[in-house]
């Protein structure tokens, strides 16, 4: 635990410089895309800081699924999704994110738009604070078993162990069908597991996987995020808000609906 | 220090926190949360882990502000809330919050629906996670001062020191002047300035105060919460989720609309 403090109070206190800027979107490219192989050892146990995917993170297309079920065809068919092979065009998307800022929910929520985040690690939970929707999630580290019929939920039920110092290794399940897995409208069902393995490479690097189990859903498991590079920044970074508002979407989608009807 | 205290909590309070269920509440739909443990007194410069307000972070009929300035008195006319003076009927209601699932914003999320929420302390920050709505917040502790010119955010920019070893004080600004203040429609502008004094009394109770000043919206500085009793509960408590979708936003609004209609007929 005392080094998992000096850990956060070096990097507090190494980035201070250029510390008082606000409202930052995320990491510059430059500092995304520098290579990491000169930074220090990564720490033991310990994947907490703000992580930034850089423009990876953003998936605006959508991810390319394992083959989906018959269910999965019935489920989706209403979807009319803005991205991916099943896009339709503007005015006919109804992708309850972005047609009505309904939460994105778990999993897409590191499918889609992962901007920057801060982990955060405390004695009994690892807790996920994401700047896209400002929402947070709870990973339960305290060796609680998942919850065997658990109600659906936005953000699922999470539990999390090392697998070996470097590896922080999350169980999810209990999410909620009307959410979809990415903007390509990719769907899931009640039954799906994910697990997401952060894997610390160094100091400044962390790899994230993210396996999806839906048996109902999918044919096969797939991995819509392999190994996607997380950049550590600076203690002091202010994420910048990034929140769907119905009445902003609802503006917009009636200028869209306006530019449409004109033609 | 903090850190250890944590650890701390976590131990004698897991025989207690077996017990609870998970999608947990808070004491606001029963009584009120059961402290998480032992008595003691309130440790130095800490006020770490999940506190619950019960029934009194509700706050559903508003607040009792200072009086309205004229610009105030204007704004507060386009407000059409389902609580307080300038209550609606449910199907004329335009509470950004609950009829369109906008964000609840600051200081909003802590006159209304103030639901167990927890607080984390980091060497250069302090995070406050909010189980209403499930958004965070964070309040800066590394010695920056507030941005003379902020853009608005719908939860603000803010900024905390300690006071003294109990009391953490917070000063906020920079909030989105679309947001209300509570379920009354009570307005802001985007001068508002809040500070809010969190005082932990001992170990398991601690108090909230909220004092609004913007001067654009309102007479005098007023104060919205005063001393509001907080309850340690259990680090292992799971806190259930209570987000507004828009989409049941929606569907609530339709009932509200067809059974105006029937009425009328």
């Amino acid at each position: 635990m005392k080094a998992w403090c000096a850990c956060v109070l070096v990097s507090a206190v190494s980035v201070v410089v250029g510390a008082q800027d606000w409202n930052r979107a995320g990491l510059p490219d430059s500092a995304v895309n520098a290579p990491k192989t000169n930074a220090a050892p990564a720490p033991r146990r310990d994947v907490s800081g703000i992580w930034d995917a850089g423009g990876a993170g953003i998936a605006g297309p959508g991810h390319e699924s394992a083959p989906w079920t018959d269910w999965a065809k019935q489920k989706a068919g209403s979807y009319k999704p803005g991205n991916g092979p099943r896009a339709v065009y503007e005015a006919d998307i109804n992708d309850p994110l972005s047609t009505v800022c309904d939460p994105a929910g778990f999993p897409r929520l590191v499918m889609y738009e992962t901007r920057p985040f801060q982990i955060v690690q405390t004695p009994n939970q690892v807790l996920v604070l994401y700047m896209f929707e400002k929402r947070w999630r709870v990973i339960w580290t305290d060796g609680r078993p998942l919850p065997k019929n658990p109600d659906p939920r936005w953000y699922g039920y999470s539990v999390g162990r090392w697998e070996d110092d470097y590896t922080f290794v999350v169980n999810t399940i209990g999410t909620d069908e009307r959410t979809w897995l990415d903007n390509s409208g990719n769907p899931h069902s009640s039954e799906l597991k994910v697990e997401e393995r952060y894997h610390r490479v160094n100091h400044d690097l962390m790899e994230l996987t993210v396996t999806l189990d839906d048996p109902k859903a999918y044919t096969r498991p797939w991995t819509p995020r392999n190994k996607m590079p997380l950049t550590l920044a600076p203690a002091t970074f202010d994420m910048m808000e990034m929140i769907c508002s119905p009445t902003e979407v609802m503006d917009f989608r009636k200028n869209i609906s306006d530019r449409t009807n004109k033609k | 220090m903090a850190v250890m205290f944590v650890a701390l909590v976590t131990l004698t309070t897991v025989g207690v926190a077996q017990n609870l269920p998970w999608n947990n509440p808070g004491g606001a739909q029963g009584a009120a949360a059961a402290a998480s443990g032992r008595p003691g007194p309130a440790p130095t410069r800490d006020i770490g882990g999940i506190w619950d307000a019960g029934g009194g972070g509700i706050g559903a009929r508003g607040m009792q502000t200072s009086p309205l300035t004229a610009w105030g008195e204007m704004m507060g006319k386009t407000h059409h809330s389902g609580d307080g003076a300038r209550m609606v009927p449910a199907d004329q209601i335009n509470d950004p919050l609950s009829t369109l699932a906008d964000p609840g914003g600051f200081p909003r999320d802590l006159l209304f629906e103030l639901r167990p929420f927890e607080v984390v302390q980091l060497p250069n920050k302090v995070l406050m996670l909010y189980m209403f709505e499930k958004r965070w917040r964070v309040i800066w502790t590394d010695g920056r001062q507030l941005p003379a010119n902020p853009d608005p955010r719908w939860y603000g920019y803010s900024v905390g020191h300690w006071e003294d070893d109990s009391t953490f004080v917070v000063n906020s600004n920079g909030t989105d002047e679309r947001t209300w203040l509570d379920n009354a429609g009570n307005p802001h502008s985007d001068q508002l300035k809040v500070e809010e004094r969190y005082h932990r009394v001992d170990r398991n109770t601690m108090e909230l105060t909220v004092i609004i000043d913007d001067p654009k919206a309102y007479t005098r500085p007023w104060t919205a919460r005063d001393k509001l009793k907080l309850t340690l509960v259990p680090s292992n408590t799971d806190l259930m989720e209570m987000i507004p979708s828009a989409s049941e936003a929606a569907a609530v609004k339709s009932i509200y609309a067809a059974e105006s209609a029937a009425g009328k007929k």
